[in-house]
């Protein structure tokens, strides 16, 4: 790998896993899961994966707000209103220590990390992080996914047609 | 098991499921107000970890940081 596209996924990586963890943080989970590093790849100045979800016609704030739905609705489900207005609160405190995701969460991870490396041009991009968020079956974030009227599969096609992907 | 008001059918796991992530978020949100009120009450950390169930240690190194936070705003 050359030094400049190492130094470059450096930096993806760290914006890709601390916007993670402030959206986890925001909705009061203190665990970045697979829905958290999707919201924050759609951060990412590449604009990849901004571009992936625009072609299914979504966006981080659509996401965001999905994914708040998905969980009030569960609650609904066993007779617990929670509404928009009691949706959890931020943590406050500053994150410590190293950083913890969910398993789900390294797994899309290192999913992104290994369609990066076969990928044209190669090197790490927010729109390999959506593909390997639109790889999983179940979940939070593909419920959000579903939430929108997009089905995963959609989503991934949407990702190999924009960006190069490998097949 | 636990008698509940509309339960998702245990035939619908995806549901049902979505059900329990749903409940530990809450029950994580639940834990950390009552634990930040019950340390401004002056509740040590020995009676908070006696009434979760669980240690001391534990209670304070899983809350103390959001506690001191929501604390001090």
């Amino acid at each position: 790998m050359g030094l400049v596209r190492a130094i470059r996924d450096i930096r993806t990586i760290k914006g890709l896993l601390t916007g993670a963890e402030t959206e986890a943080r925001g909705t009061g989970d203190d665990v970045p899961g697979p829905e958290h590093l999707l919201l924050s790849a759609a951060a990412l100045p590449d604009g990849s994966a901004a571009r992936a979800l625009a072609a299914v016609g979504v966006d981080a704030a659509a996401l965001r707000t999905a994914v708040a739905a998905v969980h009030a609705d569960a609650l609904a489900g066993v007779g617990l209103e929670a509404g928009t207005a009691a949706a959890a609160p931020a943590l406050e405190a500053p994150a410590t220590g190293p950083m913890r995701t969910s398993p789900q969460a390294q797994q899309v991870f290192q999913r992104a990390v290994a369609l990066a490396k076969r990928s044209s041009p190669a090197g790490l991009r927010g729109v390999h992080v959506v593909a390997a968020v639109a790889e999983l079956e179940h979940g939070t974030a593909v419920r959000a996914l579903r939430r929108l009227g997009v089905e995963p599969d959609r989503l991934l096609a949407a990702a190999r047609a924009g960006d190069g992907l490998p097949g | 098991m636990v008698d509940l008001p509309s339960v998702p059918s245990p035939e619908d796991p995806e549901a049902a499921l979505a059900a329990v992530v749903a409940l530990r978020r809450l029950a994580a949100q639940l834990e950390v107000e009552a634990v930040t009120e019950a340390v401004a009450r002056g509740w040590t950390w020995a009676s908070i970890g006696e009434a979760l169930g669980i240690s001391a240690q534990a209670a304070h190194k899983k809350l103390a940081a959001e506690v001191r936070a929501r604390r001090g705003r």
